[in-house]
C-alpha cells in the first residue's frame, strides 16, 4: 500500500511535465499573444508592443520559450503576469485562490447535505411520488444553465427580496472576526447555490442508483434474511458500498467545479480562480495560465490518488500491486 | 445488449427466473421495459421532440436564420407565436430548428463519450495492474487538462466550428469521468466469487467482460449516460455564454437561452427563454425516464422485476 | 406506513436543515446591514457637524457617498503613465490631473496650469503653473513633477516595463537621444523655477496642448524608484500610496470588487462635497436591477447602459439618462491589398510590395457593396428596431462627429438600395452566369467574399450574419467565418498574407485632435485595409504642416477634402456610431456633462436627499 502511494507520487513528476508541455503547446498553437488583443487604441501605435514582445522573448521559438518558463518554475517562481503589470503570478493566484476554495467548499457542502439524504431516500422508496418529485427537481437543476440560474436567484433573492447581496465576496474592508465571517457566508449563499445546483442533481442520481444497486445485491438479501433491521442493513452495508463511485466522483470534482466556477464567478462578479483563468486564457497571459493549469493538475492528481486510497479502505478486497 | 439474447442464466448468480424459463432474458427485459409506464411516457415525449425537429419545416414557415430588423425583441403575436429575438428572428422557428442541433450535440456526444469511457474503463478495470496504471494516468492527464484551453486553441486554429467538431472536443475531454466510474465498479467485481468461478471454468476474457461485468455495471452507465446527455446540451449553452459556442446565426437551444444574459430578457421577455429551457428540461427528463426504464429492465441487480 | 415514517422524517430534517442554513444567513444580513452603501454609520457621524454648518435651504450639501458601477475590474495599475485600460482610468480620472483639460467644446482649458504661451514658430510652449496645489500627501505640486512625468515616459526602460504612452513624448525635443540612452540630459520638458515649465518640440507642433495634457505624477514619490521598477512599486498599485492632485484620494479597495475614493480636503478647487465615491465592479447582466434598487448610483463609460435597456431604465423614473454621440464607430473594412508572406514574416509594412486584392480593388465594387448594406436597419429608429434600438446613427466620415473637422456634407452617404447595388454590379460585369443566385466576377469565375469578425462586442457579433444576408440579397456570396477573440483576430488582420476580404472592427477615436493619419496613413499599423492612395497621404500631411496648419479653418478645409476622398475611395464602409448612454440616480446633483466624460469637476457633485 505505502509502496503504491509512493509510486503514485513519483509518477506525478513526469505527468506534470507532460501536462505542462501539452498545455504550453496548446496555448502557443493558438494564434495571438498577450499583446495582440490589446491594440485598437488609436492613441497607442501597434509598434509599441514589439519591444515588449522581444523583452518577454515571445519572438523566440516555442521550445526556447518553454525551457525559459520551466526553468523559472524549477527555481520556484511562476514569473510575472503580463496582463497584470508588475504582479507576480503567485500573488495573483493567492489573492483569488481562497475565494474559489470557499465557494467550492460551500457548493460541495450544499450538494452533499441535499443530495445524499435525498438520494438514499429515493433509493429506499423508488417509484414513489417523492422519488419522482426529486428526480424531476434534480433534472431541473441539470437542465438550467449555470449563468441563467445565477441570474434568476440574483433577481429573486437579491433584487426583489433583498435577502442576499448580488455581487462580490464581502461588503467592506472594515469588517473583522465573526462579522467578517458572517458577511462572507452571506455573500457565498447565492453563488454557492448556483454552483452547487448541477452537481446536486448528479449526486442525487448517483446516490439513488448506487444504493438501489447495493440494496439489490446478494449480501444485503443475506443480511435481511438473517434478520438484520432495515436501518442496520442500510448503514452497515449499503452506504459503505454505495460510497465507492461517489468517492470517485468527488476525486474528479475539481475540474468541473472550476469549469462551473468560471461561469458562476462571472455572473456574481466573484473574484476567484475561474475568472482569472478564463481572462488569462483569452488574454494569452501564459504565465498565469500555466501556473493555474499546473496547480489544478496537482490538485486533480492528488484528489484521484486519495480516491484510490479510499477505495481500498472502503473495499478491502481491492488490492494494488 | 445482444449478449443477453441467449439462453444463459444471468451472470450475477441469483437465479430467479425459474417460473419464466421459456422466455429469453431479452424478451423478459423488453416486457419489463414495456410495463414501465414512465419509460413509455418518456419515449413518447422524446419521440415528439425528435419529430418536431425533423419536421420543423412543416411546423413553421419562418426561416430560423432570417432576421427582420424592424421587429426586434417582439412580444408573441399571431405571426411570431413566441416573439422574435435580438436580431428579429422568429423564436419558434429557432426552437424547432435548434432542436436539431442540440439533439445532435446531446446524443452524439453521449454516444461517443460512453463508447470511449466504456473501452478504457473496461480495459482498466478488468485487467488491472499495468494496463490500469497506464490508462488511469492518461485519464488523470485528461482530467487535469483544462477543457477551455483545448477548446479555445482548436477554435482559434479553425476557420469554422462545426457541430461535429464540437462533439469531438467535448467527448474527448469528458470520457475520463465515465471510464473511472466503470473501472471502479469493475475493480470490485474482479474480486467477487462468481467471477472467480467463471475463470475457473475457463471462460474467456471477452465472455467474462460481456456476460458478467458489463451487465453489472449497466446501472451506473445508464445513469451516467443520461446525465451526460443533459450536461452536454448545457455545456453548449455555457460555452455560448462565454462566447465559444456554436456561432450565430445557427440556432441551438443553448445559444437561445444564452440570449437571456441580462435582467431585461429575464424579466420582460420570458417567451425568449422559457421555451428553450422547457425543451431542454423535457428532453433531459424523457431521456432519463427511458434510461431508468432500461436500467430496471436490463440490470440484473435491479430490484424492480 | 409506520416503516416509512422515519425516512419521511429524515427528508423533512434535511429540508429543515437547509432552510435553517438559509434563514441563518438571512438573519445575519438583517442584523448587520453590511452593504457598502449602508455600512458607513461612522462616516455619517463624522460629517454631521459639517452638515449643520451648511445652510438649511436647498443647494449643495456636504456629505454622502455615491456608488458607481463598472463591468470589469481594473488590472490594478493605478499609475497614469503605465495604465492601459479604461477601467483604471475610472479611478485615475478622480485622482490625477494634467496641466490642461478639455471643456464641452473640446477646447483645452486651464487645470494645473493657469495659462500658457507659445513661441513664434510653435516649437515651444511655456506653462505657468497654479500655485498652492498640493499632492494628496501634502507636498507641493511643482514644475519638477511635470518634468519628471515626461522624463519617465521617455526613459530607455519605459517601454520594456510595459509603458505604451510614447506618442505623448515622441515629438519632444531630444526624445530619440534620451530614449536610446545616448544622453541622460532630458531636453523635451524644462522647468524654470517651481511654477514655470516649457515643452520643446523637434518640429513646429500643431496641437501642443494635447501633448501637454497627460496626467502628472509626483516626483517626490517616484524619484528613488527606477522606471523599470515602477510597475512593481506599491506607489503604483496600493490605496493610500497612489498619490495625485485630484479631488479624491484613492483610499481603500477590495481588489476586483470595490475601489473607494475619499474626499481630498485640500483640493485646490475647494474640498469636494461628497465624502466618497465608491466604484463597484458588477456583472453587466444584473446592472439594471441594481440601478433600479439604488445599489448603484451611476454607470457611464466604458459601457454605460445597453441600447435595448434604454427604455426600461428610463421608466424607472429616478434615473437620468445622458445620451450623446460616442467617439467610436464600427466599420466593415475592405482588404484592398494583401501583404506578402515575406513582409509578414519580417514585420515590414512596405506598400510597394503589396498585392492588390482583385476581388475588391475596384472602388465601384466597394460602393456597390456599400449600397447593399442596410446600415440604417442595423441602427433602427426606435425601441424594438435594429441592433441599436435607434440609439446611434449611420456615419459616413471617419472623423469623430463632435470634432470641428467633421464635415458630413463632404462625405458621400451610401443609401441602402439593393437595386442600385445590383445595377452597379451588373454594369461592372458581376453577373450571375451560373444561375445559382450569386454573382460571378466579370471573368465568370466564382466571386465569394470572406467576412471575418471578432468577438467581444455583442452588437457587432450580431451584425455579421445580418450583413451577410444583406449582401446575399444583392447576389454577393459571402462566406461568414468563425468569429475569433481579439487576440486571435488582430494577428489575422495584421498578418494579411491570407484570404481576408471583409472585416469588422471598431474603435474609439481621440477627443483631442482629428488627425486621422494614425488609422489611415498608408503605413499605419491600423490601416488594415492596406489603403494606398497618394492623394489621401498628401492631404493628411498637408493638414498638419506648419505654418498653414496653425489656422484651424485651413485644416478644416483640408480635412473636408480628405473626407470626400475617403468616402469615394471607400477603404472601409463605416457602419454606425453608437450613442453613449450614461445613467445616474437623480439624487446626485452637480454633474457636468462633457462630450467625452462626466467625471470632470466631481468636487462639485452633491446628494439631494
Amino acid at each position: 500500500m505505502y509502496q503504491y502511494i509512493i509510486r503514485r507520487f513519483l509518477i506525478f513528476i513526469p505527468m506534470l511535465i507532460a501536462l505542462s508541455i501539452i498545455v504550453f503547446g496548446l496555448a502557443k498553437a493558438a494564434p495571438g499573444d498577450p499583446f495582440s488583443g490589446k491594440i485598437l487604441d488609436p492613441e497607442v501605435g501597434m509598434e509599441v508592443y514589439e519591444k515588449q514582445r522581444a523583452e518577454l522573448g515571445l519572438d523566440k521559438p516555442v521550445p526556447v520559450q518553454y525551457v525559459r518558463w520551466a526553468s523559472k518554475i524549477a527555481q520556484g517562481s511562476f514569473g510575472e503576469s503580463i496582463t497584470y503589470k508588475g504582479r507576480s503570478v503567485e500573488s495573483l493566484i493567492k489573492e483569488r485562490f481562497l475565494n474559489t476554495v470557499y465557494l467550492g467548499l460551500f457548493a460541495l457542502f450544499i450538494t452533499l447535505i441535499v443530495a445524499l439524504p435525498i438520494g438514499i431516500y429515493s433509493a429506499r422508496r423508488p417509484y414513489s411520488l417523492i422519488d419522482y418529485g426529486t428526480t424531476t427537481f434534480g433534472f431541473f437543476g441539470l437542465a438550467v444553465p449555470n449563468f441563467f440560474f445565477g441570474l434568476v436567484v440574483i433577481y429573486l433573492f437579491s433584487i426583489k427580496l433583498g435577502w442576499f447581496p448580488a455581487q462580490g465576496t464581502i461588503s467592506s474592508t472594515k469588517l473583522t472576526g465573526i462579522a467578517e465571517f458572517k458577511d462572507r457566508i452571506h455573500h457565498l449563499v447565492l453563488p454557492g447555490l448556483t454552483l452547487g445546483l448541477a452537481s446536486t442533481a448528479s449526486y442525487m442520481r448517483y446516490m439513488r442508483s448506487e444504493v438501489m444497486d447495493v440494496l439489490g445485491s446478494d449480501f444485503i438479501r443475506t443480511a435481511k434474511a438473517k434478520g438484520m433491521s432495515a436501518n442496520n442493513v442500510l448503514y452497515k452495508h449499503t452506504l459503505r458500498n454505495a460510497m465507492i463511485p461517489i468517492i470517485t466522483l468527488l476525486g474528479m470534482e475539481l475540474g468541473p467545479l472550476l469549469g462551473g466556477a468560471i461561469i458562476t464567478e462571472q455572473v456574481f462578479n466573484f473574484p476567484g480562480i475561474g475568472t482569472l483563468f478564463i481572462g488569462s486564457v483569452i488574454n494569452r497571459d501564459y504565465p498565469v495560465v500555466m501556473a493555474i493549469t499546473l496547480l489544478l493538475g496537482v490538485a486533480i492528481l492528488v484528489g484521484n490518488l486519495l480516491a484510490d486510497i479510499f477505495y481500498s479502505v472502503v473495499d478491502p478486497r481491492i488490492r494494488y500491486d | 445488449m445482444q449478449t443477453l439474447n441467449e439462453q444463459d442464466i444471468n451472470a450475477d448468480g441469483h437465479v430467479n427466473g425459474s417460473m419464466r424459463k421459456h422466455r429469453s432474458p431479452f424478451q423478459l427485459s423488453l416486457r419489463r421495459f414495456l410495463k414501465n409506464k414512465l419509460a413509455i411516457v418518456g419515449m413518447i415525449v422524446f419521440f415528439i421532440i425528435v419529430a418536431s425537429a425533423v419536421f420543423a419545416p412543416l411546423l413553421t414557415e419562418h426561416d430560423p436564420k432570417a432576421h427582420n430588423l424592424l421587429k426586434v425583441e417582439q412580444k408573441p403575436s399571431s405571426e411570431h407565436i413566441l416573439g422574435t429575438d435580438s436580431s428579429g428572428r422568429d423564436n419558434f422557428a429557432r426552437l424547432l430548428y435548434g432542436a436539431r442541433v442540440s439533439l445532435t450535440i446531446g446524443i452524439s456526444t453521449m454516444v461517443f463519450t460512453v463508447f470511449l469511457g466504456l473501452v478504457f474503463g473496461t480495459l482498466s478495470g478488468y485487467y488491472g495492474g499495468k494496463v490500469d496504471s497506464i490508462i488511469m494516468r492518461i485519464t488523470d492527464l485528461f482530467l487535469a487538462l483544462p477543457f477551455l484551453v483545448l477548446a479555445l486553441t482548436i477554435i482559434a486554429l479553425l476557420k469554422k466550428v462545426t457541430v461535429g467538431l464540437f462533439v469531438v472536443i467535448i467527448a474527448v475531454t469528458s470520457w475520463p469521468t465515465l471510464s473511472r466510474i466503470i473501472r471502479g465498479t469493475f475493480l470490485s467485481l474482479r474480486e467477487q466469487e462468481f467471477v472467480l468461478g467463471a475463470r475457473v471454468i475457463g471462460a474467456s476474457d471477452f465472455r467474462i467482460i460481456f456476460r458478467h461485468f458489463l451487465p453489472n455495471a449497466i446501472g451506473p452507465i445508464i445513469v451516467n449516460a443520461t446525465l451526460l446527455m443533459a450536461a452536454m446540451i448545457i455545456v453548449e449553452s455555457g460555452l455560448s455564454f462565454i462566447g465559444m459556442g456554436i456561432p450565430q446565426p445557427t440556432p441551438t437551444w443553448g445559444n437561445m437561452i444564452s440570449e437571456a444574459q441580462g435582467l431585461r430578457i429575464l424579466r420582460y421577455h420570458p417567451e425568449a427563454w422559457i421555451p428553450p429551457g422547457l425543451a431542454i428540461l423535457l428532453t433531459v427528463l424523457s431521456i432519463n425516464f427511458i434510461g431508468d426504464g432500461l436500467r430496471d429492465a436490463f440490470d440484473p441487480k435491479s430490484d424492480r422485476r | 406506513m409506520l416503516k416509512q415514517l422515519p425516512h419521511r422524517f429524515a427528508l423533512l430534517l434535511v429540508v429543515l436543515m437547509v432552510g435553517i442554513v438559509l434563514a441563518a444567513c438571512n438573519n445575519d444580513g438583517d442584523a448587520e446591514p453590511a452593504d457598502a452603501t449602508e455600512a458607513k454609520p461612522e462616516d455619517v457621524t463624522k460629517t454631521e457637524p459639517a452638515e449643520e454648518d451648511a445652510t438649511e435651504e436647498a443647494g449643495p450639501k456636504k456629505g454622502g457617498t455615491i456608488v458607481g458601477a463598472m463591468y470589469s475590474a481594473p488590472t490594478g495599475m493605478f499609475n497614469p503613465i503605465f495604465y492601459e485600460e479604461a477601467y483604471e482610468s475610472n479611478i485615475l480620472d478622480f485622482t490625477h490631473e494634467g496641466l490642461v483639460t478639455q471643456n464641452e467644446k473640446l477646447e483645452f482649458v486651464a487645470s494645473l496650469a493657469e495659462k500658457w504661451e507659445t513661441n513664434e514658430d510653435q516649437t515651444e510652449i511655456t506653462f505657468f503653473l497654479r500655485e498652492g496645489v498640493k499632492w494628496h500627501d501634502g507636498e507641493d505640486f511643482t514644475a519638477e513633477d511635470v518634468v519628471y512625468t515626461y522624463q519617465a515616459m521617455s526613459d530607455p526602460d519605459y517601454e520594456m516595463a510595459g509603458g505604451v504612452r510614447v506618442n505623448y513624448v515622441a515629438p519632444l525635443l531630444g526624445y530619440e537621444a534620451y530614449q536610446s540612452g545616448e544622453t541622460d540630459e532630458f531636453a523635451g520638458v524644462v522647468a524654470d523655477g517651481d511654477y514655470k515649465v516649457t515643452f520643446k518640440f523637434t518640429e513646429p507642433n500643431v496641437s501642443p496642448l494635447y501633448y501637454a495634457s497627460f496626467p502628472i505624477i509626483p516626483k517626490h514619490v517616484f524619484k528613488d524608484i527606477a522606471v523599470k521598477d515602477i510597475t512593481e512599486a506599491a506607489e503604483s498599485k496600493e490605496p493610500g500610496k497612489v498619490i495625485g492632485t485630484g479631488p479624491f484620494k484613492f483610499a481603500d479597495m477590495i481588489e476586483r470588487e470595490q475601489y473607494i475614493l475619499e474626499r481630498n480636503e485640500d483640493y485646490w478647487q475647494g474640498a469636494p462635497l461628497l465624502d466618497s465615491v465608491v466604484w463597484k465592479v458588477i456583472a453587466q447582466s444584473v446592472m439594471i436591477g441594481l440601478l433600479e434598487k439604488g445599489e448603484i448610483d451611476f454607470v457611464a463609460s466604458p459601457g454605460g447602459i445597453a441600447p435595448a435597456d434604454h427604455d426600461i431604465v428610463a421608466d424607472f423614473g429616478n434615473i437620468n439618462i445622458i445620451e450623446q454621440a460616442d467617439f467610436g464607430y464600427q466599420l466593415m473594412g475592405f482588404k484592398l491589398n494583401h501583404r506578402t508572406t515575406a513582409d509578414v514574416d519580417s514585420g515590414a509594412v512596405t506598400p510597394e510590395n503589396w498585392i492588390p486584392n482583385k476581388k475588391l480593388s475596384d472602388p465601384k465594387v466597394r460602393q456597390a457593396i456599400a449600397h447593399a448594406v442596410n446600415r440604417q436597419g442595423l441602427v433602427g429608429t426606435g425601441h424594438g428596431e435594429g441592433l441599436l434600438h435607434g440609439r446611434g446613427q449611420p456615419i459616413n466620415s471617419p472623423i469623430a462627429q463632435q470634432m470641428w473637422a467633421y464635415d458630413e456634407s463632404a462625405a458621400t452617404n451610401y443609401e441602402y438600395d439593393v437595386d442600385k447595388a445590383g445595377k452597379l454590379l451588373d454594369e461592372l460585369g458581376y453577373k450571375d452566369v451560373t444561375g445559382d443566385g450569386f454573382r460571378e466576377d466579370p471573368e465568370g469565375k466564382e466571386w465569394i467574399l470572406n467576412l471575418d469578425y471578432p468577438t467581444g462586442n455583442e452588437l457587432r457579433e450580431r451584425s455579421a450574419p445580418i450583413i451577410q444576408s444583406d449582401l446575399e440579397k444583392a447576389g454577393i456570396k459571402v462566406n461568414l467565418r468563425q468569429p475569433a477573440e481579439m487576440s486571435v483576430y488582430v494577428p489575422g488582420l495584421t498578418n494579411d498574407n491570407t484570404d481576408w476580404d471583409l472585416y469588422l472592427i471598431g474603435w474609439s477615436l481621440s477627443s483631442t485632435d482629428p488627425d486621422p493619419s494614425g488609422l489611415w496613413a498608408t503605413r499605419a499599423g491600423y490601416n488594415f485595409s492596406r489603403w494606398n492612395n497618394p492623394k489621401s497621404e498628401e492631404l493628411m500631411q498637408k493638414a498638419v504642416k506648419a505654418p498653414e496648419a496653425f489656422d484651424q479653418d485651413y485644416r478644416k478645409q483640408v480635412y473636408a477634402e480628405w473626407q470626400k476622398l475617403y468616402s469615394e475611395d471607400l477603404p472601409a464602409l463605416l457602419l454606425y456610431a453608437q450613442n453613449s448612454l450614461w445613467a445616474y440616480n437623480d439624487r446626485i446633483q452637480g454633474i457636468k456633462i462633457l462630450p467625452s466624460t462626466m467625471y470632470q469637476d466631481s468636487h462639485e457633485w452633491w446628494i439631494e436627499e
